[in-house]
This record gives C-alpha cells, structure tokens and sequence, in this order.
C-alpha cells in the first residue's frame, strides 16, 4: 500500500537526517571527552587532537575533585540553584498567573515592564548591585545571590509562563469557579498542572543559566568555600598555560548534574494540552 | 489529578530541602562574610585580632592556603583571608570593588597601566615613606622598585620581576647547524634556514595581542634605537614616523614568509609552548618562568637556551614587575598586617618549600633562582648587562595599547599597509591624550 | 459570560515579589547606568558631566562602534534565518514518535550545557588551520584546505557563529518542542479529515497554533543575538582587528580595560534601547489580539 510505503519511506529519511546530523554534533563533545583524557605529555607528544591516548590519564578526574576542589563547588552551586530555581519559578509563576487572569489594570503595560529585565547586559548591573551589597552587607552571601538571580530570571520566567497561560481557555476557569475555587485554589490546583510542560521547560533552562552563571558570582562571592562551578572551574585555568585535559576532566564532571535535571524534567514534554482540555 | 499533587510536592520539597541545606551554606556565608565583608575598616577592636583580606591568583592557592594557614596559627593577632581569582578575573574583580568602594586589603596587581590606575585614582597605599624607614633600597632590587614606582610615588611591594628572552630548541639549532645570533641580519638568516627545513621559526600567538607585541617592540627597538623607542613608549615622539613603518614593514615580511604559525592571529598565546615542545617551533619569546614550565609539563630543559634578540645599541631585552598594591583606606594596623603576611610569604622557607609558586628570582637582592632552572641565571644576566626597557602592554594605556594590537592583526591580514598602521597607532595615542 | 474576579488587592499580591525584587536588581542598575552614562568617569575618580556626547561620540567619531553594532546585527540576521530554522525543524522531527526519541533529544541539547570556557576551547581547536578537525577532514577528502578560520576576518564572524549557533540551538529546541506539545493533537486530526496534508497542516495549523512559543523564542533570540560574549570573548576577543568586534564585548573593553566608564554604559543603554525597540512593538503587538 502507498500509504504505508511513505510512512516508511518518511521514517528512514527522519533516522539518516538525525544520524548526520548527530555526526556533525558530536565532533566538538568527542574532542572534549578526549582531550579529557589526556596528561599533559600526550599533548607534548605531538597527539593528534582526535587521537586517545596510550593510557587514559585518570588522574585529571580525580585533580578536579582533590586539587580542583570541584566537589565544593558542585555542592555550593547544587545549594544556589536548588533553591533559586524553585523560588524563582514560584515567583514568575505567580506574577504570569496575575497578568493573566486576574483583573489587574495595564496588564500588557506591565508585561512589557517585566521585559525589559531580560535586555539588560549583566555587565552593567555589575557595579550598582555591589555598591548596595556592600552597604547591606550582602557580599559574599548565598541570600544576595539568589536574590540576584531571582531578579534576573524573572523576565524570562514570565515571558513563557504568561505565555502558556494565556493557551489556556478560559472555559476551564469558569468550570473552576463554578466549582467553587478561589483565586489560590485555581492557581494551585487548576493553573498549575496545565502548564507542566512549560515549568518542566523553564525548570530546566533555569537551572542551566543558574548553574553555568559566572559573571555575577564572581563579583558577589569572595569566599573560595563558597564558589560555584563557573568560578571554581577558572581555577583550573593556568596563568601561563593551561593543563587542557585537566579542565576538560572539570567541565565533563561539571556537566553531570544538570544533565540529570534536564533527563528528570524532559519527560513532561510529551504531557500536553489534549488531556486537560478533556478533563 | 495525580500530576498536580506530584508538582506541587516536588516543588515544595525542593524548597524545604533548599531552606534545610541553605541554613547551614548562609550560616557558613555569614561567618565567612563577617572576616572579608568591611574590609577597609578592620575588624581590630572585639577579638584583639586585626583580620586582612588579600586578592591574588588562584594558580598560587596550592601553596599559599598552607603558607596562610601556618601564618595564622603562628600569629594570635594577625587573621588572612586570601581570595583567588583568575588573571582575568581579577582584573574584573578589582575594577568592580574599586568603583564600589570595597577593595581588600591587599591585592595582587601587575606593573605598568594596570597598577597606575589604581595609584592615579587614590586607591592605593603610599609606601614611600614606609619603604625609606624599613630600608626596601637594600632589599628589594632598583629594577623592581622602579617599577613599583608611579610619578614619585612607590605604590607597590615587588613581588616578581621579569625579563623576556628569546627561548629557542637547542638540538633544532644544532640539527641545521645554527648558532645564537649575533646580529639582526644573522637572526633573519637563521628564520630563512628554519623555514625552508619545515620548521615554523617563531611561535606566537596574537588573542589579545601581547604575545605578537613581544616581537613588533623589539622590531622598534631594532629599527628606532634605544632613546627614540623610549620616546616613542612616553609619546614623546609620533609613531607615525619611518621607524615604526620600518619595523611593522618587517613584521609583515615575517609573516608573508610563514615565519609565525599559520592562523597565529586568533591562536591563544597560553598554547605557544605546545609547539615549542613538539619541535614544530624553534623559537619562543618567554620570561624566566618558561623554565619552571617547561620542568613541570615534563620536558627536557637540556634542549633549550635563550637569547637576547639583537637589535640595536645594546640590544636591550623588556621587562616587567608583579606587585602587592595596599588599600589606601588601611589603617597603621592593618598594613603592618599585611607587611608581616608579606614577609612572611616571601621569606626564605617558604620560597624554597614551594618554588614552583614563586616566580624566582624573587625582586630581592642577592636573591636567586634555584639551580634546576639553568637558564635563569644567563636571562636575569641580559637585563643587567644589556638594560631592559619597559614592555609596551604596560608603558601604554589599555586603549592605546589595544590600537597597537589591532593594527598588528590588521598587518598581518593586509588589511592595513605598514604606512596606515604606523598612522593608526599614532590616531589612538592622540586620541587617548585628547580624551 | 463576564468574569467574576474582582479587582482587589488580593490580585496584585501574586504580582508583588517579582514587582519588589525586578525594581531592585533590574530597574535600579538600568536608572544607575542611564545617569553614569551621562558623564566621563573612570570608575573611582571624580564624575564630570559630559550629556549626551558620549552617545554622540559613539555614533559619529568611533568607527569600532558602528563596526560592533554592524556586527551585531549580521549576528541577529543569521540567529533569526539559520538558528530558530534549525532548532524549529529538529523541534519537529524530534515530536514525532519514533525509538531513541528521548536519546536524540538530549544529545542535540547536550551543548548548552557545557561550560563557555569550555565551547571556547573546543571551537578553537577545530577550527586551528594546522591541525583542526575541518582541515584535517578536508585533506583526508583530498582536499587542499589551509583556510584559517578564525583568522581570516572575512570569515571569522561566521565561523564564530557556527561554534555559537551548535552551543545555543538546543534551547529554541527544547521551548519549540515544549509548544509543539501545546497543540492539541484533537485539532490536528480534524484539519486531516478536512483533507489536510502533511505541508499545509504544518504552516497554516500548527505554527499560527504555536504563535506564543513563537514569541518567546523570537524575543530570547534576539536578546541572546544582541547580548553575545561568551563564545566571541573566548574564540577571538573581538579580532582580528575588529572584525568579531561585538557591542559587548566592545562595551566590556570600554568599562574594564580602557576604564571610560561612562561609555561603556553609554553602550549598554545604547543596547537595551534598540533591543527595546525592535521588541517591544512585537512583543505588544502579538499580545494585543488574544
């Protein structure tokens, strides 16, 4: 049958696009996972930059977690980002699910407002915010940074969240009412499970820019106990040269939890619209 | 149904969570904080204990978390906190805290523009007086201090001195018969000979552009001589003028005939010891540290020499200083503080424990470099006996020094003849004195 | 049926903590730099008012500004043409059912995760004339390639930006997916059994159906296109020559190498301005009609 022929047909040239495709990707993560690999005298021994070495220089992993200290810094940003994101989420969710559905006036006007946060360079935020810390006495504090971060990531937040919620019909909220919800009720329990997809998706995105953020850690945080991963790993960074394989060990360990995450939350992609809508 | 209760479960366990292990990162934060927190004030009245902060580079955390730790417990009344950056890091940092008022009370700076910038504004400690009364002329070396020194005013403990030679593959030489060269002219010859044998002659590489500038300044020192090229690094003198054109005509002979790698343009200069180990390169101009570099990657140090690049005069070779700078905010306390830590990190035990950390020869008189270092002696040798002249990233200001930078890439490329690059550099230096 | 909310404090209450901490961290530093950029300063010294002139000077005296903005822009095109095309397509390919879809998925967004300083080094290494992946490649193929990609301010802009575009797609990728989910698989049959084919239904359903995912994915790529630091700091700072000379990485220079801090945030507000303007309108525009 033709029909069946084509959907074939459609399926293997859907697999040879994503295997070429996958090919071109790989190239940069295999010269990383290889050079992550290598001691320092396999980079003197003239090894082609694709070739594995002779023997797999373990010791670069274990360096990042002893000299490194890359567990520290794990930890620490684990600490930063488990509580931001949630926080942050929570925050944006609220803010969207106001400009909405509740009567707010100049909700558009509002929204705009909110966008202006994600245009600004964090450069230029840089000096104003640690003159305040350092008034406050922030500096150097985990509560300064989240609050930072919170700040920073509102805009985003609210820009998909509000997005989402406005595909959401609102026969679903008069059913809520009718059945007798408030304005918490709904959000909570109606608002909230529908848009799964998009909080899995900012779940994930959020705890990326969280976790891989350098600039304004490296201002607001001193302590070295206290650094998170971006900073910690430019300490593998010599002055005169660097040890490739060494940092290369740290960014591959580095990359491990936030890989978990985004394998946690990617699932919730595929819940859609289609079964709230018939509930 | 289900999934509502399982997000909002997640996410309100995921902020208990974060509260539970938060309380003890902020109780850590806090106590952290309260030692580097007001830095300038001090906190020398509760505990009797005078606590000071220092900046520095984290390459050098190896040694000095143990160097601090056993400073502290050797001193009830003194507390360090060190806080490391990386080099670009620190830059950031310092500019950030200066703007907002919260330098440290000790920090890690270079010589030259970077250091200036900080004395020119008020932000450091005037040492002058301090160094007369503890006698730094019969410590530390004259070379060192003066370039510590900014318009009268010594604003710097000198932490490192360094003299740039020309590294170059002993058995390369050997191999096509070459010798160390004793002229200009004997210098391109041994190019022409290393090319033509397959070798790159000169490893270099311009990301941000110091590392090219190391070869064009002694290109001008060459071709203008020792007194126009310090007038020139003043702005005494235009550089529009056929010294300059000479030397960036020269430069562009150089790569023209492949004498730099290819692509060196955008090659980041931390590589250019790859090729050097590799064999692909013959030559490299380095400081002395390349020795203790090239012992740590596990090279043979037997197979490279150095030399003063001949150019004109005396063929003077370039140097730099590294320096403690001190917040002009410390009090008598504080800095005595910070110079006890000072001397302490520096005093002889601890630079012989960890060498590898230290840039050696210390700026110290009578100081010296441990024997495996066998070059060190014969370059530390070329800045007394040939002179030295400040190396150009410092004597300009960023921005003038950037116009050097980009008219370097844009010889190169040809994207600029050596006439329009000389004019170039000029345009920056009047429009930085006009700003 | 009218809604039956009523306006009351209650409501601006879910709006009150982002309110409080976006005025903090965001709209305090935004009035900070719209007042330094007024002025010549070197970040410790004394303030002199300047007006606008530095603005001015930017625009009409400084050729490396009007090469960064050019730049910029070419970087917008290309983020817009080539990034939300690829992301969108494999966004599609990817929703279809099919084994390893899960697998796939991750590995394409798998770049964004890895750390900056670590894209930077990588890119560089392939793209190294000598010994890079691509012209080792091409002479394995026979090839005679000794470009030099980085190097060559001809092309350099556009090899940054393929390090850039394999870094970035995933994101777009995985907001497009997350839309794509958001488009009822009911409506879909429908337009089938109306005759629909596979294109039409693609063009004229599905992407009117996903018009939110497209505006959040329009607006964060144009804010990502005019923000670029990371990957063009690490590959080239800004060279050869300005030839990847980008407003930020520009504007870093200006604040923290050359010390005119007025300038650099002359720029920064120079950045948000025009980011405001070709946003904005968009933004409210699609936010109008619901």
């Amino acid at each position: 049958m033709q029909g069946k022929q084509k959907k074939i047909f459609n399926k293997t040239a859907l697999y040879v696009i994503l295997a070429l495709l996958a090919l071109v990707w790989i190239v940069p993560v295999f010269t990383l996972v290889v050079t992550a690999l290598k001691s320092k005298q396999d980079f003197y021994s003239g090894i082609g930059l694709f070739q594995l070495p002779e023997n797999i220089a373990w010791g670069n992993f274990i360096n990042a977690f002893t000299k490194g200290r890359l567990f520290t810094y794990m930890k620490n940003d684990l600490i930063v980002s488990g509580f931001k994101v949630p926080l942050g989420i929570l925050v944006e969710a609220l803010a969207a699910y106001a400009l909405t559905r509740l009567n707010i006036k100049h909700k558009t006007g509002i929204f705009i407002f909110f966008l202006i946060g994600m245009m600004l360079p964090m450069q230029a935020a840089l000096v104003p915010i640690n003159i305040i810390y350092s008034k406050l006495n922030l500096l150097n504090t985990y509560f300064g940074l989240f609050y930072v971060y919170i700040g920073f990531g509102i805009s985003f937040g609210i820009l998909i969240l509000r997005g989402f919620m406005k595909g959401i019909p609102k026969d679903i909220d008069e059913a809520a009412y009718l059945d007798g919800c408030n304005k918490w009720q709904m959000f909570l329990h109606v608002i909230l499970p529908i848009v799964k997809p998009a909080i899995a998706t900012l779940f994930i995105t959020d705890f990326l820019s969280t976790w891989n953020e350098y600039l304004l850690a490296s201002v607001i945080i001193n302590d070295n106990a206290m650094k998170t991963v971006p900073v910690g790993l430019m300490t593998f960074v010599g002055e005169h040269g660097t040890d490739y394989g060494y940092l290369c060990a740290g960014v591959l360990i580095a990359i491990i939890p936030v890989m978990i995450v985004y394998l946690f939350f990617q699932r919730y992609f595929v819940e859609g619209m289609a079964g709230a809508v018939k509930s | 149904m289900k999934s509502k209760k399982i997000i909002s479960l997640l996410l309100a366990s995921l902020m208990l969570l974060s509260v539970i292990i938060t309380g003890c990162g902020n109780g850590g934060g806090e106590s952290a904080e309260s030692k580097s927190g007001t830095e300038t004030t001090g906190t020398s009245g509760g505990s009797g204990k005078t606590s000071v902060t220092f900046w520095t580079l984290s390459t050098r955390q190896e040694a000095l978390d143990e160097i601090a730790e056993s400073f502290n417990a050797a001193n009830d009344d003194v507390e360090v906190t060190i806080s490391y950056y990386d080099t670009d890091g620190i830059k950031d940092a310092c500019k950030v805290a200066a703007s907002s008022g919260t330098l440290p009370n000790m920090w890690f700076n270079w010589g030259g523009s970077l250091g200036r910038f900080y004395v020119d504004n008020g932000a450091t400690y005037d040492l002058t007086a301090y160094a007369k009364e503890n006698g730094w002329s019969d410590i530390f070396t004259s070379g060192s201090l003066s370039l510590c020194t900014f318009d009268d005013q010594l604003a710097g403990y000198p932490t490192s001195y360094s003299v740039l030679n020309v590294y170059y593959r002993k058995d390369i030489f050997e191999q096509y018969g070459l010798e160390v060269p004793t002229t200009f002219e004997e210098f391109e010859e041994i190019c022409a000979t290393l090319k033509e044998n397959g070798v790159t002659p000169i490893s270099t590489a311009g990301l941000n552009g110091w590392h090219v500038m190391r070869f064009v300044e002694l290109l001008v020192e060459y071709y203008a001589g020792e007194e126009t090229h310090d007038a020139l690094s003043t702005f005494d003198e235009s550089w529009d003028n056929e010294y300059v054109i000479k030397a960036l005509t020269k430069y562009k002979e150089f790569c023209e005939k492949g004498y730099f790698p290819d692509g060196f343009v955008t090659a980041n200069p931390d590589d250019t010891r790859l090729a050097m180990m590799t064999g692909e390169c013959a030559m490299d101009i380095q400081g002395q540290w390349y020795d203790g570099q090239i012992l740590s990657d596990g090279g043979d140090l037997s197979l490279f020499g150095t030399f003063a690049l001949p150019t004109s005069g005396t063929s003077r070779v370039s140097a730099f200083a590294e320096m403690t700078q001190f917040n002009a905010n410390n009090s008598a306390e504080e800095l005595e503080a910070c110079m006890r830590f000072m001397d302490y990190y520096y005093n002889d035990e601890n630079v012989e424990q960890y060498a590898d950390f230290y840039n050696l020869p210390l700026p110290k008189i009578g100081s010296e470099a441990p024997e495996k270092y066998i070059n060190i002696p014969t370059i530390m040798e070329t800045a007394e006996t040939n002179g030295t002249f400040t190396i150009t990233d410092q004597a300009f200001p960023s921005e003038v020094a950037d116009g050097l930078f980009n008219v370097q890439d844009a010889v190169a490329n040809g994207e600029m003849t050596p006439e329009e690059g000389a004019a170039a550099i000029q345009a920056a230096v009047e429009a930085y004195q006009s700003k | 049926m009218k809604k039956r909310v009523k306006t009351n404090i209650g409501s601006y209450i879910f709006l009150m903590p982002a309110l409080i901490i976006y005025l903090s961290v965001i709209v305090f530093p935004v009035f900070y730099s719209l007042y330094i950029s007024l002025f010549k300063w070197n970040g410790i010294g004394d303030m002199e008012f300047v007006g606008l002139n530095n603005y001015i000077n930017l625009f009409v005296s400084d050729p490396i500004f009007i090469t960064a903005l050019k730049n910029n822009i070419i970087w917008i095109v290309l983020t817009l043409v080539v990034t939300m095309t690829i992301a969108l397509a494999l966004a599609v390919m990817l929703n279809k059912q099919f084994k390893g879809r899960t697998f796939f998925r991750g590995f394409f967004y798998f770049p964004c995760v890895i750390a900056p300083i670590a894209v930077s080094i990588i890119w560089r290494w392939i793209y190294n004339p000598s010994v890079g992946f691509i012209n080792e490649f091409a002479s394995l193929l026979g090839l005679d390639f000794s470009q030099s990609w980085l190097s060559d301010p001809k092309v350099s802009i556009y090899a940054v930006f393929v390090a850039a575009l394999w870094q970035a797609v995933g994101q777009p990728m995985i907001l497009f997916l997350a839309g794509l989910q958001g488009v009822s698989t009911e409506v879909l049959e429908a337009a089938v059994i109306d005759g629909a084919n596979g294109r039409k239904k693609f063009f004229k359903i599905t992407i009117p159906l996903m018009k939110e995912t497209f505006v959040i994915v329009i607006a964060t790529l144009i804010v990502a296109a005019m923000k670029v630091f990371d990957v063009v700091q690490g590959l080239t700072g800004g060279g050869p020559n300005n030839a990847t000379q980008m407003l930020s990485t520009y504007m870093y220079s200006q604040t923290f190498t050359y010390n005119n801090v007025g300038i650099g945030t002359a720029i920064s507000c120079i950045m948000v301005i025009i980011m405001m303007l070709v946003i904005v309108p968009y933004v409210s525009f699609t936010a109008k009609d619901d």
